[in-house]
C-alpha cells in the first residue's frame, strides 16, 4: 500500500483527469445527438403559428407546425397522391398477392386535413403495413412549404430519403414500395439541405451581429482613442501614486504567468540539451560549439532557478498587509483571446471531411499528450521516492517496482518481469 | 442609482433625496456613457454614484458646471436613472439607500467572468465581498482602502468605483466580457494551444474519506483514463463526419457568401423553432450589449475625466505600515511551484555532470593552436550566443501572441479554390503536427529519465534479473 499523502493525491489526480475526459465526452455526445438528429428525416419548421398536433409522438422529432395549405395545393397534392398510389397498386400486384386494394383507403378527407404531420404518424403507419398493408392517412406532409423552394419536388427519389432513416428498419424490401408516397413528405439534409433557406430576422439579426463587432473591432484603431488611452494611462499612474501598495511588486496572476514561463523555458532547454547530447561532433570546431551551448544552457538554467526563488520569496512577503486571507482558486485562464486586435468571429476553412477529421483527431492528440506528461510528472515525482527509498527485497517491494516501472515508463500498457537468480547448486 | 444585482438592469429608485450640494455629474450634453455589458438583457447600467467628500461639491470640473442639478436624471435607452445626489460621507453609512451592496455585487460579477471561476453567485453578500478583494488582490490592484472596506456593503462605493474604474482601464473589459459570452452561431473549433485537459494547477481538492490505496488502484486508474480516450477519438471522428456531411448538404443555403453554408446551430434553429425562438433573442439581446459597448467606448472619454477627479477627491494613502508578517499557510503556493523547480534542479545537475565531462574531454584534446584558433573561437562564441538568446525569445513574454487564439468557425470549402480570408485547416494541422512530434519528444524523454532511474535502482539490487518489456 502507498502511503496515504501520496495515495490521496495520485488518486485525486487520475480522478480529475477522469471527470475532464468524461465532461468532454459529454459534450461530444450532445452534439453528437444533435447532428445525427439533423441528418435523419426532419421537419423545417415555419417559425409562426404552431398548431397543435395529433397523433403520437414515437420519437423525439418535434411536430412541426406547418401552414395550413391552400385549397389548390390540397386538391393538386390529392392527384398526385393518387397517381403515386397506383404506381404501388401497379408494384405490390408484382410482389405478394393478396394485397387489398387500398386505393380507397386514402380518403381525399384524410388528405384534406390540417397539415400537421408529425413523423409519428408516419412511423406508425409503418408498423401497420404487414397488417393489412393499409395504408395510414396520409395527411399532407409533403404540402410544399415556402421554405422549400421547389414546390414540384414531390417526385422525388422514394427509396433514397426512406433509406436514410433508420427507422423501425424492419421489412425493407416490403416497406419502400408501399411507402413511396411518402417520399414527397420526408425531408432530409441530404435531399433537400441545399433548399433550405434561413429565417428573415435571424438573417437580419446574424449580419446587424457581424456588423457590430466588427465596427467594435475598428473603433479599438480609431484617433479618437488615443485622448482616451492617454487619460487611462494618467488615471493608471495616478491610482498607482495615490495608493499605499507599492507599485513594484508583482501581482499573483503575475507570478503565476512567469512560473508557466519558467516551466516552458525548462522543457525548451531541457529539449536542447538533449539535442546537443545525442549529436557526434565530427570535429573540433564542433565540438567546441556543443561545450559552448552547455555551458550556456546552465548558466540559462540558473538564472531560471535564481528568478523562481525570487518569485518565491517575493510571493511570501506580499502575504502581509490588511489583504484577506482567502485566495480566490487560481481557475486556468479561459483562452478568451491575447491581445487580439479584432474581436469578429475567424474563419477555419476545409476541404474534405478527411481533412477535419485529422484535424480534430490531432488536436485531441496534442491535449491528450498535455495531459500524459503532466500525470507522468506527477507520477514521478511521488512514485519515485518511493521506490528508492525503501530497500528490502521482499516480494511487495519488488511488486511495487514493476508496478511503479510500468506506470511511469511505459505508460501502464507493459510490464517488465522480475526473476530471481537463484545461484544453481 | 440602484444597480439590479445580476440583471445590472437600472431600476427606479423613487426616493427623492435631500437636497445637497449639487454633485451633478450630468453634463449638458448626451447622457452620461454607459459602461459595460452585462451577460444578461440589460445593457445599459452606469457606474456607481460616489459619495461625495465633504467639501468637493463647490470645486466641480468644468466639464460638468453646465446645466447642473441636484439630481440627474435622464433617460437612457428607457430606463430612468437616478444618480445619487451628493452626500456627505458622514451619512454614508446610515443611508439606507448604499449603492456599495450594488457594486460589490457588480464587481463580483465581472471578475467572475473574467476569471471563468464557477464561483457561485450564492454566495453570501460578505462572502462575495471578500472574494473581490482577494480577486482584486490577485491581480495587483494598488489601493489599500478596498481592502479596509467593510464587507457588510455599508459603505465605501467610491473605492469601489475607483475599484471598478482601474478595470476598465487596463483592458478593454466590455469587448473581453461579449467576446466571452457570445452566441455562437457557427461550429467552432479551438485553435489556441492552450491545453483543454491538462489541469495545470491543483486538482479540486476532495472530500475523500479513502485511506491508502494499492498502486494496483493507480493502474486501474490509468488504464480507464486509456479508455476513455479511446472513446473520445471515436466520437469525435463521428461528429466530424456528421459535421462534414451537414456542411456539404447545406451548401448554397447561408445568405453570407462567405460562409457558403449552415452550421449546425442554424440548421437546428429550422428545425426546431422554439430553439430558433431562443436563439434570436439571444442575439437580438447581444446586438443591444454590442450597440451599448460601441456608445460606451464613443463617450468613454467623459467617464475617465470624472473619474480623473473622484480619484482627485481622495485624500492619498498612507504608505502600508508593517504588519506582523503571518507564518501560517504560506507554503501554499509552493505545491505549484513544486515541479517547476523540481525540473530545473534535475536539469542543472544533468548539465553540470554533461559539462562537467566535455570540458575534461576538450582540455585534454587542446593542444596548443595557433592565432586562428583564438578568431575561430570567437566567431563560435558569438554564434552560441545568438543562438542561446534566440531560444530565450522562446518562452519570453510575447512569445506566442502572433497565434490565433479564439475558436475558429469551421467552413467547408472547395478543395484547390482561393478561400477567403481565414485560417486554412492545411496549416493549422501543420502546426499541430510539430507540436505533436515535440510533445511525444517530451513523453518520451521524461520515460527514459524514469527509466535509467530505476535500472540504476536494479543495479542495486543483486540477485535479480530485469527483463524489460520488449520495445515495440
Amino acid at each position: 500500500m502507498l502511503p496515504l499523502g501520496c495515495s490521496r493525491r495520485l488518486v485525486a489526480e487520475l480522478q480529475d483527469a477522469l471527470d475532464t475526459c468524461a465532461e468532454r465526452q459529454r459534450q461530444l455526445e450532445q452534439s453528437l445527438r444533435v447532428s445525427r438528429r439533423l441528418l435523419r428525416a426532419w421537419e423545417p419548421a415555419e417559425t409562426p403559428t404552431p398548431e397543435p398536433t395529433p397523433g403520437p409522438e414515437t420519437n423525439e422529432e418535434a411536430p412541426s407546425p406547418a401552414c395550413t395549405p391552400s385549397p389548390q395545393d390540397l386538391k393538386e397534392l390529392e392527384l398526385l397522391t393518387q397517381a403515386l398510389q397506383k404506381a404501388v397498386h401497379v408494384r405490390k400486384g408484382i410482389s405478394k398477392a393478396g394485397e387489398r386494394d387500398n386505393a380507397s383507403s386514402l380518403k381525399s378527407g384524410s388528405i384534406a386535413t390540417s397539415a400537421t404531420t408529425a413523423a409519428a404518424p408516419h412511423r406508425a403507419s409503418q408498423t401497420k403495413l404487414p397488417r393489412g398493408t393499409r395504408q395510414a392517412t396520409r395527411p399532407a406532409k409533403g404540402l410544399p412549404k415556402p421554405r422549400l423552394l421547389s414546390a414540384g419536388d414531390q417526385t422525388c427519389a422514394g427509396r433514397g430519403p426512406l433509406a436514410a432513416k433508420p427507422g423501425p428498419g424492419l421489412r425493407d424490401p416490403q416497406k419502400a414500395p408501399s411507402a413511396a408516397p411518402q417520399a414527397p413528405e420526408a425531408f432530409t439534409l441530404k435531399e433537400k439541405g441545399t433548399l433550405l433557406q434561413l429565417p428573415m430576422a435571424f438573417r437580419k439579426a446574424a449580419s446587424q451581429n457581424s456588423c457590430l463587432w466588427a465596427q467594435l473591432s475598428s473603433t479599438q484603431t480609431s484617433d479618437s482613442m488615443d485622448a482616451t488611452t492617454s487619460s487611462k494611462t494618467q488615471f493608471l499612474q495616478k491610482m498607482q501614486v495615490t495608493s499605499g501598495w507599492p507599485s513594484s511588486r508583482l501581482s499573483a496572476a503575475e507570478v503565476e504567468a512567469e512560473v508557466g514561463r519558467l516551466q516552458k523555458a525548462c522543457s525548451l532547454l531541457r529539449l536542447r540539451m538533449e539535442e546537443e547530447l545525442t549529436r557526434d561532433p565530427t570535429d573540433w570546431m564542433q565540438e567546441y560549439r556543443g561545450l559552448l551551448t552547455l555551458e550556456g544552457l546552465q548558466a540559462i538554467v540558473g538564472q531560471c532557478l535564481h528568478r523562481l526563488r525570487e518569485l518565491q520569496a517575493e510571493v511570501v512577503e506580499q502575504q502581509l498587509g490588511p489583504w484577506p486571507e482567502e485566495r480566490p482558486p487560481m481557475a486556468s485562464l479561459p483562452c478568451g483571446g491575447g491581445a487580439d486586435p479584432t474581436w469578429s468571429p475567424q474563419l477555419l476553412l476545409y476541404s474534405s471531411t478527411q481533412e477535419l477529421q485529422t484535424l480534430a483527431a490531432l488536436r485531441l492528440r496534442v491535449d491528450m499528450l498535455d495531459q500524459q506528461i503532466h500525470l507522468e510528472k506527477v507520477l514521478m515525482a511521488e512514485l519515485l521516492p518511493l521506490v528508492s527509498m525503501q530497500e528490502p527485497l521482499g516480494a511487495p517491494q519488488l511488486a511495487l517496482c514493476r508496478a511503479v516501472h510500468s506506470l511511469l515508463c511505459e505508460g501502464g500498457q507493459r510490464f517488465l518481469t522480475i526473476l530471481r537468480d537463484e545461484p544453481a547448486d | 442609482m440602484a444597480c439590479n444585482q445580476f440583471t445590472g438592469c437600472c431600476s427606479l429608485s423613487p426616493q427623492k433625496f435631500p437636497r445637497a450640494p449639487p454633485r451633478a455629474s450630468r453634463p449638458s450634453r448626451p447622457p452620461r456613457p454607459c459602461t459595460r455589458a452585462f451577460p444578461d438583457t440589460c445593457g445599459r447600467c452606469t457606474d456607481g454614484a460616489a459619495r461625495v467628500p465633504p467639501g468637493w461639491a463647490p470645486a466641480q470640473p468644468a466639464a460638468w458646471a453646465a446645466g447642473a442639478q441636484s439630481r440627474g436624471d435622464f433617460r437612457v435607452r428607457g430606463h430612468r436613472l437616478r444618480l445619487r445626489d451628493g452626500l456627505s460621507g458622514e451619512h454614508a453609512a446610515a443611508h439606507p439607500l448604499s449603492q456599495a451592496p450594488a457594486l460589490w455585487r457588480l464587481l463580483f460579477r465581472v471578475l467572475s467572468l473574467l476569471r471563468a471561476d464557477r464561483a457561485s453567485a450564492s454566495r453570501a453578500p460578505e462572502a462575495q465581498a471578500r472574494w473581490v478583494k482577494a480577486a482584486l488582490r490577485a491581480q495587483g490592484y494598488p489601493r489599500l482602502g478596498l481592502a479596509r472596506l467593510p464587507e457588510d456593503g455599508s459603505q465605501g462605493s467610491r473605492e469601489l468605483l475607483l475599484a471598478l474604474a482601474w478595470l476598465l482601464a487596463r483592458e478593454p473589459l466590455p469587448e473581453r466580457l461579449l467576446a466571452q459570452t457570445r452566441v455562437r452561431l457557427g461550429d467552432e473549433m479551438p485553435v489556441c494551444e492552450c491545453g483543454a485537459l491538462a489541469s495545470p494547477g491543483q486538482p479540486a481538492p476532495r472530500v475523500d474519506t479513502a485511506g491508502p490505496v494499492d498502486v494496483r488502484r493507480l493502474q486501474w486508474l490509468m488504464g480507464k483514463l486509456r479508455f476513455r480516450w479511446r472513446n473520445l477519438m471515436a466520437s469525435q471522428q463521428e461528429q466530424c463526419a456528421l459535421l462534414g456531411k451537414i456542411h456539404a448538404y447545406t451548401r448554397g443555403c447561408h445568405g453570407d457568401r462567405s460562409l457558403g453554408h449552415l452550421s449546425v446551430a442554424e440548421t437546428e434553429l429550422l428545425r426546431d423553432p422554439e430553439g430558433g425562438r431562443q436563439l434570436l433573442q439571444r442575439l437580438e439581446s447581444e446586438n443591444a450589449r454590442l450597440e451599448a459597448a460601441l456608445e460606451w467606448r464613443r463617450r468613454e472619454l467623459v467617464f475617465w475625466q470624472w473619474m480623473d477627479t473622484v480619484l482627485g477627491a481622495c485624500p492619498p494613502e498612507a504608505s502600508q505600515p508593517t504588519f506582523p508578517p503571518r507564518l501560517r499557510g504560506r507554503g501554499r503556493r509552493a505545491g505549484a511551484w513544486g515541479p517547476v523547480a523540481w525540473e530545473l534542479q534535475a536539469l542543472q545537475e544533468e548539465l553540470q555532470a554533461a559539462v562537467g565531462a566535455r570540458r575534461a574531454a576538450w582540455a585534454a584534446r587542446v593542444g596548443g593552436q595557433g592565432p586562428e584558433w583564438s578568431a575561430a573561437r570567437q566567431a563560435a562564441q558569438e554564434a552560441v550566443g545568438r543562438e542561446l538568446a534566440a531560444l530565450r525569445q522562446a518562452w519570453a513574454r510575447g512569445g506566442g501572441r502572433a497565434q490565433p487564439h479564439r475558436p475558429h468557425r469551421l467552413v467547408r470549402t472547395e478543395a484547390g479554390g482561393p478561400g477567403g480570408p481565414g485560417l486554412r485547416a492545411a496549416e493549422v494541422i501543420g502546426v499541430l503536427r510539430s507540436r505533436e512530434a515535440c510533445l511525444e519528444e517530451m513523453l518520451c524523454q521524461l520515460q527514459e529519465q524514469c527509466r535509467q532511474q530505476l535500472a540504476r535502482l536494479a543495479g542495486a539490487l543483486p540477485g535479480l534479473i530485469w527483463i524489460p518489456p520488449p520495445r515495440r
